[in-house]
């Protein structure tokens, strides 16, 4: 009985592990991969939405480097990736401290912190604009300690902070607890015996927390980067569908958006925006993986 | 916890991957032939018109499948937000629903690829009962034919805040009328208020353009042409009133809901609005609604800008008879009526505007603007060309902010909307 089992179990062995994978395989292949050879075949034609297009080999990509609108949502993006990872990598890290003590009511402000990330990003989104309107609340506690009213939702580059400001304050509680976890894994005994060797709290910090929670900041790095490289919902509802004053504030993806979208959608040229996306953003992440191996070196 | 570059590109390919989800295209063509027994199912798509209007249309459902035996309506509503997306969603993926629910800026795209049907061949028998310039608000610069029937027509009043007006010293009873009054009075509300009262809230749309009689495209609708003189000059009033906040600094970014609701918050003196915006003010700002004054829109046309609401068969539809005995049905005079009397929209069937319901007040609000948007209904226009595509839009807005900000001249800034404006229509085909 016992081998007949075996040669059984042996039989099985090389279909199974297939028809366990399959339904994820299927899921990934119809909304993942199929998507993305479409897009990159398509970023090589001059197909609209409902015209088919012809193969036009690189003249789409030609085009982009002529386009100012490319060039302006590239530095957004970028600037928005300059602004916002920094941050992303060192609030949350410093949040996660506060509330890893283990001290009556803290679950609260755990909870509280984490609230900004569940939340809905539209309705989240509307609540800045009018917070950050002209005639919102933090225009009228600006005006009362005689700053003066301040075009947070009319000046380009103001425009670009407060959405960068949105993208922190949402994120914050997710990172940290990615950040709660990994400070979980670091030893007591170290900041013991730091202690005992003198060290104060910022020195113990920056040589005990920091260097045991290093990969989980190169992770948190990378994930904000491509967060951030890809950012359209904050800039969008801040900035409106033209993507602020002269849009002057439009992202990469808005672009891709704006373009691929609707019945006279140029779906080659987004798909083109779409590819560089892909490979800027591809970049971005092997460029972290190679600080962090530099740093092992 | 060190990361491994697999885990790294397993997490890349996750994240990055589903950036790239791009629509693709449909097929052209399609019979115009829409003769044959009025018979089988057929789907019938409207505009965010569920929520308030659920009973009208499945009543006018019943009423049609009663008239016609052997029908069978499934009725579809969309959210306004996105509308275009999904009809090209639909069109490009071969689902597009037999009647559609559409605007003219809709059915030009539709129509070069031959899936809006011409109604100048499938229906000519129709086009008597529409007012003239309703069945021609469907026709494509380029293209011969009819591509969509006529349903409601809206058009609407200014509205300004006489409270406001008011305290600039300006007389609440006598409203600017002409280009020259309203550029005047917005100056002086700005200067009074210390430039915290602006008139008006958003950018010059092609519609103003068309308003202020700029000529918007050449006679073969082929290239665009508002950045003549005329053009210009209106562009460098606008200048002039952002220069001194009269025009609200957040104009450059504002859509028709946030410039409605900085009137309503007595942020901005006035804004164009139709009789449903009165109920708006009565519910949301009893205040605002006690001070409201109602002036015509101004031009220097004569000519009120008009919107029109169409309803397109499909031309790759497989119930055509019955797809064309719909739409005509919800366009009807009758319908059309019945449905201008549970909201203020306007028949565009022929002598439908004759109604005493159109031409007698009886001393309300409501009636006063109902009254006079149906009189200069009879006249009005639809000045955004057809082929103004969204892209063309943001376009021509990013250029006009530029020249607001003093970026570029007003003439540089039309200049450079124009020929980006050609070059989008050029791709369109």
């Amino acid at each position: 009985m016992a081998l007949s089992g075996t040669s059984r179990v042996r039989r099985q062995l090389p279909t199974s592990p297939w028809l366990f994978a399959a339904p994820g395989l299927l899921v990934i292949s119809a909304f993942v991969l199929y998507p993305f050879v479409s897009t990159v075949v398509n970023s090589f034609t001059d197909r609209r939405t409902l015209i088919p297009g012809r193969f036009v080999g690189l003249a789409n990509f030609r085009e982009l480097l002529h386009d100012d609108m490319f060039w302006t949502g590239l530095r957004n993006s970028t600037l928005y990736v300059l602004g916002v990872v920094p941050l992303l990598v060192v609030l949350p890290l410093l949040l996660a401290l506060l509330v890893q003590k283990n001290i009556p009511g803290i679950a609260f402000f755990r909870s509280a912190f984490y609230t900004p990330v569940v939340a809905s990003i539209v309705v989240v989104g509307l609540i800045w604009v009018w917070l950050l309107d002209e005639r919102g609340l933090v225009n009228s506690l600006l005006e009362t300690v005689g700053v003066g009213r301040v075009g947070f939702l009319s000046d380009q580059w103001l425009l670009l902070l407060s959405a960068m400001a949105v993208t922190v304050w949402k994120g914050l509680g997710y990172y940290m607890i990615i950040y709660l976890a990994a400070l979980g894994n670091v030893p007591r005994e170290l900041h013991e015996a730091a202690a005992v060797d003198g060290a104060g709290a910022v020195r113990r910090f920056l040589t005990v927390t920091v260097p045991a929670v290093r990969s989980t900041m190169v992770l948190v790095g990378a994930l904000s980067s491509v967060a951030a490289f890809k950012v359209f919902s904050e800039v969008y509802l801040l900035a409106g569908p033209s993507g602020g004053p002269a849009g002057e504030d439009t992202t990469l993806v808005m672009l891709v958006q704006r373009t691929g979208t609707g019945l006279s959608g140029r779906v080659g040229y987004a798909s083109a925006l779409s590819v560089v996306v892909f490979v800027v953003t591809v970049a971005l992440m092997l460029l972290v993986l190679r600080a962090d191996r530099k740093e092992d070196a | 916890m060190r990361i491994s570059r697999r885990a790294f590109a397993a997490a890349a390919v996750a994240v990055l991957l589903p950036l790239s989800a791009c629509g693709s295209g449909g097929e052209q063509g399609g019979s115009g032939d829409a003769s044959g027994k009025v018979e089988g199912d057929i789907t019938f798509q409207t505009w965010n018109l569920r929520a308030n209007f659920k009973p009208y249309f499945e009543g006018l459902i019943a009423e049609f499948e009663k008239k016609y035996p052997g029908t069978d309506v499934k009725w579809v509503d969309q959210p306004a937000e996105g509308y275009a997306d999904k009809i090209s969603a639909d069109a490009a993926g071969g689902t597009l629903p037999d009647v559609v629910n559409v605007s003219p800026d809709l059915v030009a795209p539709l129509a070069k690829a031959g899936l809006a049907l011409d109604l100048d061949k499938a229906a000519p028998q129709y086009r008597k009962e529409y007012l003239p310039g309703a069945w021609d608000g469907h026709r494509i610069p380029g293209m011969t034919g009819t591509y969509a029937f006529p349903w409601y027509l809206n058009t609407g009043p200014l509205f300004y805040n006489k409270t406001l007006f008011r305290q600039a010293g300006l007389d609440p009873e006598k409203p600017p009328r002409t280009y020259g009054e309203l550029f005047s009075a917005a100056l002086q509300l700005a200067e009074k208020s210390d430039g915290k009262v602006a008139t008006l809230a958003n950018v010059p749309t092609i519609e103003d353009f068309g308003r202020y009689g700029v000529p918007l495209m050449n006679k073969e609708g082929t290239a665009f042409t508002f950045d003549d003189a005329k053009g210009v000059e209106l562009l460098t009033e606008y200048k002039k009133l952002y220069d001194a906040k009269a025009l609200d600094p957040q104009a450059l970014t504002a859509t028709p809901e946030s410039s409605g609701k900085k009137f309503l918050t007595g942020a901005v003196a006035m804004n164009p609005g139709s009789a449903l915006d009165l109920g708006n003010f009565k519910k949301q700002a009893p205040s605002l609604y006690k001070n409201i004054g109602i002036t015509d829109q101004i031009t220097s046309t004569g000519h009120v800008n008009m919107y029109v609401m169409g309803v397109m068969v499909n031309s790759q539809s497989k119930r055509k008879p019955a797809a064309v005995a719909f739409a005509h049905f919800v366009t009807d005079a009758a319908h059309q009526m019945s449905f201008a009397k549970k909201v203020a929209i306007f028949p565009s069937t022929a002598g439908s505007l004759d109604d005493p319901y159109f031409t007698k007040e009886d001393g309300t609000d409501e009636t006063r603007v109902r009254v006079a948007a149906a009189k200069s209904l009879k006249t009005a226009v639809n000045y955004t060309p057809v082929l103004f595509s969204e892209q063309m839009k943001i376009a021509l807005r990013n250029e006009v902010a530029k020249a607001l900000q003093g970026k570029q001249s007003p003439k540089e800034a039309l200049d450079n909307a124009v020929k980006e404006c050609d070059r989008l229509l050029k791709q369109q085909g």
